[in-house]
This record gives structure tokens, sequence and C-alpha cells, in this order.
């Protein structure tokens, strides 16, 4: 055997996977402890929804809709609403707008908090994931309280929401929102000061701003670039102009920078709340939809916890719509984590991955993606060589 | 910058094509497939936007497929609709070589509606299982879904 | 008592104070996955009825399934459970994964678990709070613990 040539090898890991909680197979090509090449095969959980879509009608695609993803089945719900509520020509009620806010920035906290947590059991810190869960029932107690389910509220009607607030669950609110801004500097000091995360996030996983425009990153992945998308301020929805979001940016771009992003716009979220309790505008909860709708098609954007999700909705005069496409922010970030694996140690790849903060139940309704050392990566030999000697003269 | 702005500089890089305002924060500009690459190319050295999704449309009845390229900036949408016939196999250039993460959309597209994308750098199935039957292409309306 | 009582009787205790767990989700929106793991964490704690969650299934004794099964997830799941050794479980929680729930009919979803693998216990829900998965672990457990409620399980499941 000729020894001078370097044996490449190949791990594959899962679909059924010891970290990540959905399936997704990944290999990996190392040399050594260093990835050489990646490719990710997805479409484990690929249902077809899309094409659901066209044989049920506009309330039952609600549903089903809100189903594509347990985590973000708010914003889902409200990215579907927005769009037909537009083509119908019907302006949802002012109060329901900003209880959907209201519903979409505690989905975020929760989202954020599950994120850390299992971001911290990546690194093997499961005293922070614990923690952290620990504290994310306070978030899952409101938004049960408020819906009446812990997952998959189904706040969403066409043309408004479906439960008002009380005075009962505003104070709820405004005390669980204390213990979380008070968990939540702990997070933010564990993670910029504990010397055993540091080593793991700290200039992990590198992402600079024109990497991250060139991949096409969404949500706090790219903002942890520096680069500053937030649909939420670019095309406000809903009661967003009402209620204006600051976008919290980092420059550094890697893991570290990502934890941080998250955990400032946790503190955005709580102040978002307490505006929007605050300025509660009175009214009806929700406004007469039509059966059908007249033909027409529309673009819904609106900000996930993981990023832009993009609905284009288009009607066809009947109950049922004639095409409904969703692209999910996961697709937008996940192409990132083959170009970032390759070139860094295998034991960095579950933390590079969790980074970008996947949801393949979002993903796979659509799409997967396969990305290797010899596709649209860009890198040649030479380059990946270089970047790993880079790496580790550092 | 401005959406009404951000409009009427899409508006001056698509002269010469036909181009509509459909929504108040939209423009739509149809063009011919061997147009779409210059287009695209001029929006990139524009740097207008960034492609945020590839929606395919199955338009039975016109017998054509329309495939449509969403740019966003800020709030304004620009919408590239190509139609193309659908029968045999409706045929475009690839954007991957100007805009490189479009791969993935494109090989969903390719996928779900049969669209074969010229020099594209990577056309492998994405999402359907590995048993999936060949030239059964699921998102369009006269697909047979059903083996049995 | 017999010498074969004895070690079954030892091992029957075993098994009912350390289930491993192995969770894999054949196609799920993620709702009941984050529920399974919401049982871990210390509101709920499921580790004071030992259950611990395994990456590898060959190391597990219950394989806990969410979601339709999709037809690229089939065979991962036939060979995950495959994997396991004997005696092994299945748990199959949410809507979903006992009837196929609000998937039904899409044309990349096959159907519910149990026309793939034999499922012991049903826990309804969309997803099921914390709770009832909770309790239908404990309810293998005892079944575990005492065969004889085998028929009254499955006709309350």
């Amino acid at each position: 055997m000729d020894t001078t040539v370097p044996q490449r090898f190949v791990v594959p890991i899962g679909p059924q996977h010891p970290a990540l909680k959905e399936p997704g197979h990944f290999e990996f090509t190392v040399d050594g402890e260093q990835v050489t090449g990646a490719s990710v095969r997805l479409g484990y959980a690929h249902r077809g929804i899309e094409k659901a879509t066209e044989g049920r009608n506009w309330v039952q695609n609600l549903y089903l809709l809100e189903r594509i993803c347990g985590i973000c089945s708010h914003v889902h719900a409200t990215a579907y609403c927005l769009g037909v509520e537009k083509l119908a020509g019907v302006t949802p009620p002012p109060r329901a707008q900003a209880i959907r806010v209201l519903v979409a920035e505690l989905e975020r906290i929760h989202s954020h908090l599950l994120w850390l947590g299992v971001a911290a059991h990546e690194a093997g810190f499961d005293t922070l994931f614990m923690y952290s869960w620990r504290d994310r029932e306070t978030v899952m107690d409101i938004l049960e309280a408020l819906t009446g389910n812990r997952v998959n509220y189904s706040a969403n009607l066409l043309g408004g929401v479906k439960f008002d607030l009380t005075s009962e669950l505003t104070d709820k609110i405004y005390k669980g929102l204390e213990l979380l801004e008070e968990r939540t500097y702990q997070y933010v000091d564990v993670v910029t000061s504990d010397a055993t995360l540091l080593q793991r996030t700290r200039g992990v996983g590198v992402t600079t701003r024109e990497q991250a425009e060139q991949l096409g990153l969404v949500g706090p992945t790219a903002r942890a670039s520096g680069v500053e998308r937030d649909i939420r301020v670019e095309a406000p929805y809903a009661a967003y102009p009402d209620f204006p979001v600051k976008v919290v940016t980092a420059t550094a771009g890697d893991l570290e920078a990502r934890f941080v992003v998250r955990l400032q716009e946790l503190f955005e979220a709580y102040r978002l709340i307490r505006a929007v309790l605050e300025k509660l505008p009175p009214g009806e909860l929700q406004a007469r939809m039509p059966r059908k709708i007249k033909p027409a098609e529309t673009v819904s954007r609106v900000e996930a916890p993981r990023g832009e999700l993009f609905y284009f909705i288009k009607s066809n005069g009947t109950d049922q719509p004639e095409r409904i496409k969703v692209r999910t922010p996961t697709l937008c970030n996940l192409a990132s984590v083959c170009v970032l694996a390759v070139g860094s140690q295998l034991a960095d790849v579950p933390m590079i991955l969790a980074g970008v903060d996947p949801c393949f139940s979002c993903n796979d309704r659509m799409v997967t993606v396969y990305s290797g050392d010899t596709d649209h990566t860009q890198w040649t030999w030479k380059q990946l060589r270089q970047y790993g000697i880079d790496y580790y003269r550092r | 910058m401005d959406t009404q702005e951000a409009l009427k500089s899409a508006e001056a890089l698509l002269t010469g094509y036909a181009s509509t305002r459909s929504e108040e924060n939209r423009l739509d500009g149809t063009l011919a497939p061997e147009n779409l690459c210059a287009v695209v190319s001029n929006l990139v050295a524009a740097r207008w936007g960034y492609l945020m999704a590839i929606t395919g449309l199955d338009q039975v009845t016109l017998g054509q497929l329309e495939i449509l390229y969403h740019f966003g900036a800020g709030a304004a949408i620009l919408t590239l609709r190509i139609p193309l016939p659908r029968i045999p196999i409706p045929s475009v250039d690839s954007i991957c070589p100007i805009i490189p993460y479009a791969n993935v959309y494109e090989r969903e597209l390719g996928e779900m509606f049969g669209v074969e994308f010229r020099n594209s750098p990577n056309t492998d199935r994405l999402f359907l299982p590995d048993d999936w039957r060949s030239a059964v292409y699921p998102l369009r309306k006269d697909a047979v879904l059903n083996e049995e | 008592m017999t010498w074969q009582h004895v070690v079954d009787d030892i091992r029957t205790w075993a098994r009912v104070n350390s289930p491993w767990v192995v969770h894999f989700n054949t196609g799920s929106c993620n709702g009941c996955d984050i529920e399974i793991l919401a049982i871990l964490t210390p509101r709920y704690d499921a580790e004071r009825f030992g259950v611990k969650l395994e990456g590898s299934p060959r190391h597990a004794d219950v394989l806990i399934c969410t979601g339709p099964v999709t037809r690229q997830a089939r065979d991962r799941l036939l060979r995950v459970y495959e994997q396991m050794p004997e005696p092994k479980f299945v748990i199959a929680v949410g809507s979903c994964a006992i009837s196929g729930g609000v998937f039904q009919g899409c044309y990349n979803v096959i159907g519910h678990i149990d026309e793939v693998i034999p499922v012991d216990v049903y826990i309804p829900g969309c997803p099921p709070r914390p709770e009832a998965i909770l309790d239908g672990v404990v309810k293998l457990l005892g079944h575990l613990k005492n065969p004889v409620l085998e028929e009254t399980i499955q006709e309350a499941g």
C-alpha cells in the first residue's frame, strides 16, 4: 500500500442521531481528526406538505401548515394567515395583530432557550442544558395558559386570533418575564466567561460577513456575522410597525457570537412583550374572512426564530389554494454547515451544526441539501489545505 | 434603501423587458429563458438584494410551467418570471455560476417539477426518497402519485 | 423457587429499574420530540424512573418513535429496530405516530408506526404533554413488572 497517499475515511452520522433529535444523514470525510469533505442527505422527514395544501381548503391548511414544525409553529401560521388575508383584502383588527406579535415573541424565547440547551448539550455542557430547559418551562407555562397547548398553539385564525388576554394572564406573563430576564443575565455571563465552553465556541466555525452574504445566511446566524437582516425591521408585518425592533448583531461570526446574539435577542423579546402588554389596543379579535378567494398571488415574509421564513401563496378563485411555496430559514443556513465543517476538527462538527439551529422538519417538507468538496463550495484542494494549515497555526 | 426607491432601481435594471407592479411592494418581470442569466448578473453586479427563493408554478391550462425567481431588498420584492413549455422537458440555464447557493433551490425544482437546469454543478436527487420512481414530479398538477 | 426463577426476577428488576431509551424521528414535526426531550429535564425528570436517553440503538431497551413514517425513513426505522437487542419495546408518541395525523395521504408518507414495526404503547396527543409521555413510560414499566396486565394496557391504549 502506498503510504504517502493520505487515507480518507468517511464517518457517517445519522439519520438516527445521538445528539440532534431530528433525522438527517451526514457523511464527513476525515483525514485524521480534520474534516476534508462534508455532505448531507436529508428528506427523512419529507412528507410532501406543499402538495397536500393543494387538496385542502384555506382553513384546513392553517392546521396543516402549523404542523410543518413544532418549534416554530406560530410563525408558519402567521406567515400563512398574513398572506391569505392580503389576498382576500381583509385587515385583521389591531388587537389581533398585537397578540400575534406577543405569541411570536414568546415563541422566540422558547425557541432560543431550547437552542441554548441543545447547543450546550452538543458541547458536552449538560448542566447548562438542564438549567435552560428548566427555565424554558416558565415560558411554556405562559404559552399554555395563554393558548391551551404547550406546542402547536393554534393561536392564529384566518382574519385574527383565537383568544384574548385577561389581567390574570398579563400578571402571569410579567412575573414569568422577570424570572427569565434574571436568568438570561446569568446565561450571558456563562457563555462569555466559562473557560471550558469558550474553548468549544470562541473562534470555532467563523463565518465572515462576506461569507455570510455569499452563502445567503439568514436570521441570528447571519446577524452574528454582522449582516443586519431582520424581516421585523426591513418589512415590518403584523403589529411590528407599532412596536419597533432593535436588531442585535455581532461581528465575530463564531459560535460564541451566535450564542450572544441569540441571548441578546431574548432581552429584546422581553422588552417587546412588555411594550405589547402596556399598549395592547382594544377591540375585536377577528375579522370576517370570505370562504373563496379571488385569483391572485402574494409573497408573505416573517422573521422566524431561525431567520427569514418565505411563503408564496397563489389563489385561483376557489376555496383551495393553487400553490403554496414555503422556504424555511434552515435551508439557507444548512448549506453553510458543509462549508464551515470542511477544515475543522471532527469534534467541532456537532457544534457547528448546532450553531445554525437547524430544523429538519421545517426543511424536509421540501428540500434537502447536498454539498461536498467537489461542488458549489468552490474550494479547491489547495485552498482547503491552506485553510487547515492556518487553522492549526493560529 | 426605501422600498419605492428599490423598486425604481429594479425597474431601471429591467429596462427592455416587460415589467409590472403586481403589488405595492412587488415588481414582476417576465423574461425569456435566454435572458435570465444576463438579468441576474446585472442584479448581482448592482448588489440589488438577495435571492430569496425559486418557486415553480404548473399551469396546465396554459400548457406552461412558470419559474419564479424571488429577489428581496428590504421590503421590496422583485420576481423574475420565466414561462417555459411543459412538454417535453422545460429547460433553463442554471444561475449557480452567478449565485452559488441557488443550487439547492434549483435542485428542488428539478425534482419537484422536472425542470432541467443547464450547466448546473449538481443535479442529484435531493429530498425525494432513494426509491422514488423516475420521471414522476410530485408537484406537477397531473402527477400520478399512487403506485397502486 | 427455582434457580431460573431467581435469574428471571433479577433480570426483570434490572430491566424495570433502568430502561434505556433510544429516540427516532420518522418524519415528525418536532413538536413531540421537544416534549420527549422535556421529560428528561428537571421539571419532569424521567431519570427518577431510571430512564436514560441513549444514543445507540444497540444499547437500548425502548424505542420511542414520533411522527408518521416517511418513505425515506421506513428502512432506517426497521434497521434501528433490528439493531436493538431483545427484548425490545416500542412507544409511539403523538397522533401522527398512531394514525398518520394531519399528514395522512401525503405522497411521501407511507403510514403510521405500527404498519412497520410492532408497537407496545400508544401515547395520543398533538403533541402529548410530557406528563402523558411519562405516564406511557411508567405503564410500560408496570407491564414489564407484571405481564398479566398486558391485555388491559393494550385495551386502554
